[in-house]
Parts: C-alpha cells; structure tokens; sequence
C-alpha cells in the first residue's frame, strides 16, 4: 500500500512538474515523420530532413526532445537567427532556399516536438 | 581505422597536452563564429548564404517552380539575374543574386525509365536519388562523398567521386530538358541538338535551368569498403597502383602528420557488414587539437600526431554503393580543388603538403586525393583526359585566403582545370586556354541567353562577357 501511494506520489509530482517528454523516434521513424502541413511537408523533405532525420549527420534529430529542449528554450527568436544565418555546422537556411520565416518557424517546431511557440 | 580507438587515443593525448599547459594555447587558436552579414538587407529581402558561409546574397525573389510551364513563364517575366541554386554546397559565387533564386525543390523525383536509364527531374538530391534508383535495383556508377546537392547542381559543376575507370555524374547523362531565358524548352542528346547537349552537361546553371535528365545507371551492387592509415610516403608511391586494382580509390593525405588516410571500395557479393557511425569529426576535432596545443612547433606536432594515429586500425563496411560512397560531414569548411593531368597529379601533391607544412601552421584539415575517368562534355574539367583531383579544406572559421596566392599557383603551373564549384580564381583567357571549346560554349550561351538573365556579375567575370 504505501508503494502504491509513493508511486502515485511520484506520478502526481511528475505530472504537476509537467507532461512526460517522449522518446526519441527510432532511425526509422525519424525518417518517416512529416510536418502536417503538406506545403510545408514538402520543404522538410528537401532540405532540413537531409541532415534531421540522420543521426550519423550529427544534427539534432527530430523530435529528440532531449537534444531540442535546450535549444527550445533559447526561443524562437534565437533558433530563427540560427536558421537564416547558419550556426556551428548548420548551414545558412537549413539549405532551403525558398523557405520563408514563418516556414522556418513552423519547421523548427515541427522537428523540435512542440506545438506551441517557443518562449 | 578503429577511429573510436583512435578518438580515445587523441582525446587522452591532447588532455594531456592541455595538462602540460597547453591549454592557452587551444584557447587562442579556437576562433569565433565568422561575423555574419544581416538577417534581411535594408529592401527587406531574406539573406541568402551558401553552406559554408562565405557567399550570400538578399534576392528580391525566390521562386520553386511546379513544372516547366510555371518555370518557362518564370523565365521570361521574373527579375534578373535568375540563378538556380540547389543546395547551395558551391563555394563560388555561381547562385548568388539579388534578382531571382530558382530552385527546384518541388521538381524532384524520378519520374520514368527508358530501360535501364532513369528519368529524374533535376531538383532531386543526391541523397534521395539513391534509395530511389534501388527501388528498381539499379545506382549511380558511383557518387561524390556529399550527397546534400540537387542533381542540377552537381551536373552545373562537374561534380564527381573517385575512380580511374569512372567519370564525374555528368558522364552519366545521356539526354536532358532545358528551359532557357527566353521560356524555350529543348529536349537534346547526342542526336537531337548535339551541341546544346555537349554544353549543357556541364554548364554552370547559365543556359537556362535543366529540368530533367535521362541518367545511365548501373546494377546496385554491394561494395566492401576499406580504410587505412599509413605512411602519406607509402600512399604516395601505391596510388597508382591502387587506382588501377579498385573500382573507388582516393586517399587523404595529412599534414603535419606524415601520415595519409587511404579509402578503397570494391564490388562483393559477401552480406553487409555495418559501418558503424561516423568519426569524421571526433577526429577533425583531434587534429585540430593537435593544431591548436602543438602548431607552433611542426616537429613536436608530427611526432605527436604519429604516436597517436599511425597505429590506427583499419576499418572495414560492406554495403550497397549509394549508402557507403558519400558520408556526412557535419563539420563545414571551405575549400579549393582543381583537376590536374594524371600524369602530375602526385607531384604537385607533394609540393601542395610541402608548401602546406612550411607556411601555414593553421591549417589541420587532410587533402583529398581522387582520379576521375575523361569524359567529353565540353566543360568538363575531366574533358578529353583522365584528371587527378587535390582538394584542400580550411575549417569554416580559418582564414582561407592563402588557397589563392599559395595553393592555386602551383594547381596552375601544372595545367589544372579548378572544381566548378570551389573557391578559384580562374577566369575568361585563362579559361579558354585549358578549354578547347570554351569558345564554343560562349557562343551556345549567347544564342540561349541573348539578353544575359542568367548572368549575375560572378559569371560575367568568369565568362569574361
């Protein structure tokens, strides 16, 4: 009984700390994941998923909120700037070259795992 | 080359380093990010960058085309300069306009056979043409060692991969679609239109935009990949042999270490065998180190760089071509390459790392060192001989300029052709003298392009028109 209540303890204390983070996606569903915006889907594809949905590239992987969430937590300002200017070895654009701001925007919370806007 | 082992090893010898004092200087030789040119310029226009950094550009408009209908009425009305860009992987100022970048992301795909020949429109990047040819059991002949380019790009710069029997993709190019400034569209091949087709196998992105291409392929064979570090002494007098036994050979050869990374890729019938991940750049970061704790004193860096790496173990994948042939590389720089006779090839190599070692202590990324079969295309760099390639890399924040007074003389002095692509400084006379239907091509760009729309100011520098 009192392993039930400190399960449900720690259950409830997690839960007020906030939802659980999910699990990276394996290779292959990282590979099969896509915005849901087609339009957008489709710049993804010919692009930013070249490198995000590759772990041997060394970007972040999609929807890997363990290896996003700190970037997240820059905002989107930030991670905006990041995007059209390059940073470290991401290059300038995510190599998209016809992706406008907001399709930026929607692409990194797309592969960041969030729905909401970055804060 | 067991690079984790080797990871291991540099990390432990450079912390060690680090503990003797090095640390200072690892600190003063770590740079900051490159400055960065605005976000948007004072139009409100989107920068544009290439991947390395060292190119941008604010187009006023950027446009991804459907189908050659929409691109053909783009052609004609859309604001000048129009530069098609793919991945943006050149080096060179060829995509770079303030009027209209073309991409042909939302063409891509392949779309058809015509036996063994695929149809795939030009907007496909490598990375995917690969999967997609081996849904029908079929590959590229083989592949260049980044696969991020669109095929269009990497066409537009004799882009290429290693192997004395194998030439650059454009090789493999038997017929393609062009849409020109003018919204005219041209199918050619070595019958229809022959000397469009001869100049727009290679062709800089500055006929018109090249939509589609029928491509040779060949049966997706497993491939069993070796890598091995030896003497760069030893490499250097087994190149030629190993370019005649093995269908892909190319080293890299390592200042400051004595040492050459050689990699070799053969046809098998043996079952895969996993390539484990990349290391690349643990070890960029290694030698890096080595650069940073030990640049000021050559021969102290190459005995440390020899304790740590010439005891490597060789490395050994088998898997099908098109996932063995290109690698990541996560780390960005830039770089200079040129297409030397075969003949010289290894000659000027040894006075590219001597001048390398003598004058620039910076510099830690290795030298590539590939062999492209002759092809006839007439801007091919691999026209009408076998060419041997020397790529010089600097790291994205390294300063770069010495690849023009240093490296580019003695890539000149023993007649090379530069990469499309990567940083030169050939131009126009220059330019005509290494290619005999230079001339020939000018004047094909002319009658496509009477009103010069595709002409942004680096390629009229290049062409010198």
């Amino acid at each position: 009984m009192i392993r039930r209540l400190v399960a449900f303890a720690l259950l409830t204390g997690l839960a007020a700390c906030g939802k659980l983070i999910p699990p990276a996606p394996t290779p292959e569903q990282a590979l099969i994941l896509r915005p849901a915006d087609s339009r957008v889907a489709g710049l993804y594809a010919e692009s930013c998923m070249a490198c995000h949905a590759l772990p041997a590239s060394g970007a972040p992987l999609i929807h890997d909120r363990k290896a996003w969430d700190p970037r997240w937590k820059q905002g989107e300002a930030v991670l905006l700037d990041h995007t059209i200017q390059g940073f470290r070895a991401m290059p300038a654009g995510g190599q998209c070259a016809t992706c406008a701001p907001d399709d930026f925007k929607a692409i990194i919370r797309f592969m960041a795992g969030r729905e909401d806007s970055a804060t | 080359m067991k690079v984790s082992r080797r990871g291991a090893l540099l990390a432990g010898g450079l912390g060690l380093g680090a503990a003797a004092g090095g640390g200072y200087l690892a600190a003063t030789h770590d740079k900051p990010e490159p400055v960065s040119p605005a976000s948007t310029n004072a139009q409100g226009h989107l920068l544009w960058r290439n991947w390395s950094g060292v190119q941008h550009a604010y187009p006023a408009a950027r446009l991804a085309p459907k189908d050659e209908a929409e691109l053909g009425l783009a052609m004609k009305t859309a604001l000048a300069p129009i530069r098609p860009v793919g991945a943006g992987h050149s080096f060179t100022g060829l995509a770079t306009t303030n009027g209209t970048l073309l991409s042909l992301d939302a063409m891509s795909g392949v779309i058809g056979w015509e036996g063994d020949a695929a149809i795939v429109r030009a907007g496909t990047r490598l990375g995917a043409l690969g999967p997609a040819l081996a849904e029908r059991g079929r590959a590229m002949a083989n592949l260049p060692d980044i696969n991020k380019q669109s095929l269009a790009g990497a066409l537009g710069t004799a882009t290429h991969g290693t192997g004395a029997t194998l030439q650059a993709m454009h090789g493999d190019v038997t017929g393609l679609r062009l849409v020109t400034s003018e919204g005219r569209v041209i199918d050619c091949d070595a019958d229809r239109e022959p000397e469009i087709f001869q100049a727009a196998r290679v062709s800089l992105g500055a006929l018109g935009v090249i939509t589609q291409v029928r491509l040779r392929t060949t049966a997706n064979r497993r491939l069993e990949r070796h890598v091995w570090v030896e003497s760069f002494e030893d490499s250097l007098a087994q190149a030629e042999a190993r370019w005649a036994k093995h269908r892909n050979f190319e080293f890299y050869a390592v200042p400051f270490t004595g040492l050459a990374a050689n990699i070799s890729h053969d046809e098998t019938d043996k079952p895969a065998l996993a390539r484990g991940p990349d290391q690349d750049s643990a070890f960029l970061d290694a030698l890096k180190g080595l650069r940073n704790l030990l640049g000021f004193a050559t021969p102290l860096r190459k005995a440390a760089a020899h304790a740590l790496l010439s005891s490597a173990e060789p490395e050994t994948a088998i898997d099908e071509g098109w996932k063995l042939l290109s690698t990541e590389r996560p780390v960005r720089f830039n770089e200079m390459e040129f297409h030397l006779p075969a003949e010289v090839q290894l000659k000027a190599l040894a006075e590219v790392v001597a001048t390398i070692e003598k004058h620039r202590p910076d510099v830690f990324f290795p030298i590539e060192v590939r062999r492209i079969a002759p092809d006839d295309a007439w801007l091919s760099p691999f026209q009408g001989e076998p060419r041997g390639s020397i790529a010089v890399h600097t790291h994205y924040k390294d300063e770069f300029a010495f690849l023009y007074t240093l490296i580019e003389p003695i890539f000149r002095r023993y007649g090379g052709r530069p990469h499309w692509g990567k940083l030169h400084s050939v131009q126009g006379d220059q330019l005509a003298a290494l290619y005999p239907r230079w001339k020939d091509f000018l004047k094909v760009r002319a009658e496509l392009d009477p009103r010069g729309r595709m002409l942004n100011p680096y390629l009229k520098g290049l062409f010198g028109v």
